[in-house]
């Protein structure tokens, strides 16, 4: 059944990115971009990786989705005001996607499986260790990007 | 982490924690002490390199201190203090100041000698992309020219690309092997062979990224329109310093892979395509740093013939092509900055008599355009007679023809510079700004490190022989 699970999931991913991508409406784009990430969080649980999933939809589907919107609205891309009401038309490909991955979700917390090919689920001790004793300094490596994007968008945006 | 391992990272932590000091001075006193603290903290990096160090630092780490990774980090980190020293006082006349420079060519370096130290696959691809991403800000610097901005955005938009393509390449790997570590996954990826397509395929994505951070054909449209628009020494340290870290990787990975015939093909057409297309479509140019672009991508095409003929000591001669060049590119594209400090003078043409109104400056670039052209006492000379040597050794003949005809091509268009340079000037040149002190040391030390790895490189082949694994 995971595997199952697994192909109509992937084919989630790759059918909202596409519209994602093809998209015309910045703010559409945006809710098949926020589809395939939560597809990709089911993946995650489906592998075995519950924190990973739980994050990807706290941070991916949460915060960066939020920040994208407000980006969106702030430099006033989407011009929401000046489109009618989403008809049935507009709606469908994304309620059918979702509605897809809704029902994979319930599926998969409903009926009990066998879990994961490679053992048991990775527990936040396991991921923690992982990610901060053996890729510590990738950790680093990360912060240290971050904090230049910071810096780059700072001395970029200034004004002259 | 023990205090071995913290002793043996400490290049990596001078060159962090000085980005971060640069900046957090910058709010103190701003416009002052960027660019010395930045000279300082390379400096210090680049010495503390050089001593051996005291324990194997621990497997889990990520960073090893092998000495290929303390031979680079050298070498850049080096790069990285002539490139502060060259740009100060262009800095200066073009008004980019702020401390964000300094900064960030700091944490470029930091970038690259994550690179050439790292030992799993996600450490490298990171370390790849903290480069990339200064050189994003880098070459976006001079806010007061658009051509810089769009120069930037080029950049970006390509970067984001090459850096999907490596990310997905190394997932690939990563899912065909079951490993991240280097020496583990390029073995398995070669057990695999023929019979393990995904590890193939990561191959594949990974070699089309890595061909645009170094710009080989087909993947290096980006790089004329980056040249010219970037400042100077931004570019002088993009095309050195960025070349040596991905050379580095390529170092890491392939003497890993040796013997993999699934790498010769796509090798060998990038090679033949850089060499062949970089030098014919720099007969064609007249502006001099796009010039120096396509130069740039028919020399790239030199170091992956040398990285496709390992078996005769390729990588050796890979590696030592890889320092001349950045001695080389340092010579040519500082002299540039030099000497386009009055206006934009991009012009081959422009350049004509700088060599009696600007002696110093006009000498290292002919002695620039003869050491990339591989005219014997330079490095380029011995850099090119190594590679061809390799390739002829490993029985990679048509190439090497190929690649010696078109280096006899390239020698038409370094020369027509180097002409241009001693030709009457036109008119008198009205402005007379004398190259400062930093920029004349820095650019008299690399002439004479060009001269003298071309007249006795003995000793330096001894030490690459060393560290290569």
């Amino acid at each position: 059944m995971e595997q199952i699970i697994f192909y109509i999931l992937a084919a989630i991913i790759v059918i909202a990115t596409l519209f994602a991508i093809t998209e015309r409406h910045t703010v559409h784009a945006i809710v098949y971009l926020v589809t395939s990430f939560f597809a990709l969080a089911v993946i995650f649980y489906l592998l075995g990786a519950p924190l990973v999933a739980v994050f990807e939809v706290i941070i991916y589907a949460g915060a960066i989705m939020v920040l994208f919107l407000f980006v969106i609205m702030m430099l006033d891309l989407g011009h929401p005001e000046k489109v009618s009401s989403p008809g049935w038309r507009d709606w469908w490909p994304a309620t059918l996607l979702g509605g897809v991955l809704l029902a994979a979700t319930v599926l998969l917390l409903t009926v009990p499986h066998a879990g994961p090919a490679g053992g048991g689920a990775i527990g936040v001790r396991d991921f923690a260790r992982a990610l901060f004793r053996q890729y510590g300094i990738a950790v680093e490596v990360i912060s240290m990007q971050l904090l230049f994007a910071l810096v780059g968008a700072l001395y970029l945006g200034r004004r002259r | 982490m023990s205090a071995a391992d913290l002793w043996a990272v400490v290049p990596l932590l001078i060159l962090s924690c000085g980005s971060l000091l640069i900046l957090l001075q910058g709010a103190v006193v701003p416009g002052r002490y960027g660019t010395a603290i930045g000279v300082v903290a390379t400096l210090v990096a680049t010495l503390w390199a050089c001593q051996p160090p005291v324990a194997p630092t621990a497997p889990v780490l990520g960073i090893a201190t092998t000495p290929f990774a303390r031979f680079f980090t050298a070498v850049l980190a080096l790069t990285a203090t002539a490139v502060l020293l060259l740009s100060h006082h262009y800095n200066r006349h073009r008004e980019i100041t702020g401390e964000e420079y300094p900064a960030t060519v700091l944490f470029a370096t930091f970038g690259m000698a994550i690179v050439a130290s790292a030992v799993n696959l996600l450490t490298l691809f990171l370390g790849l992309e903290a480069l990339t991403f200064a050189f994003y800000i880098l070459v976006a610097i001079d806010r007061n020219r658009p051509a810089s901005g769009e120069a930037g955005l080029k950049y970006l938009l390509l970067g984001a690309i090459s850096a999907a393509f490596v990310g997905f390449g190394i997932a690939l790997i990563y899912t065909g092997t079951g490993t991240l570590g280097i020496a583990q996954a390029m073995q398995g990826s070669l057990t695999a062979g023929n019979g393990n397509p995904i590890a193939l395929a990561g191959w594949g994505f990974l070699l089309t990224g890595l061909a645009f951070k170094i710009s080989l054909v087909p993947a290096h449209l980006w790089t004329p329109d980056v040249y010219e628009g970037g400042p100077a020494p931004v570019i002088a340290f993009l095309s050195t310093a960025s070349k040596v870290a991905t050379i580095a990787l390529l170092l890491l990975l392939l003497p890993a892979a040796r013997g993999a015939l699934f790498l010769h093909l796509p090798l060998w057409w990038l090679a033949l395509l850089s060499m062949t297309v970089g030098n014919l479509a720099a007969l064609l140019q007249k502006n001099i740093k796009r010039m120096l672009a396509y130069s740039a991508i028919g020399q790239m095409g030199y170091v992956t013939l040398a990285l496709l003929s390992g078996n005769g000591g390729g990588y050796e001669a890979a590696a030592f092509y890889a320092v001349a060049y950045t001695g080389m590119n340092l010579l040519a594209f500082g002299s540039v900055a030099s000497l386009s400090r009055g206006g934009e003078v991009n012009i081959a043409e422009d350049y004509r008599g700088f060599g009696f109104t600007r002696p110093f400056a006009g000498g290292i670039l002919a002695l620039a355009m003869l050491a990339l052209a591989g005219i014997p006492p330079t490095a380029g000379f011995v850099g090119k007679f190594l590679i061809f040597a390799a390739a002829l050794r490993s029985g990679e003949v048509s190439l090497a023809i190929v690649g010696i005809l078109s280096a006899a091509v390239s020698i038409y268009f370094y020369l027509q510079v180097a002409v241009n340079l001693y030709l009457q000037p036109v008119e008198t040149p009205s402005d007379h700004n004398p190259a400062s002190l930093p920029e004349t040391a820095t650019l008299g030390l690399a002439a004479v490190i060009v001269v003298f790895l071309g007249v006795f490189p003995a000793p330096f082949l001894d030490l690459i022989a060393g560290i290569l694994p």
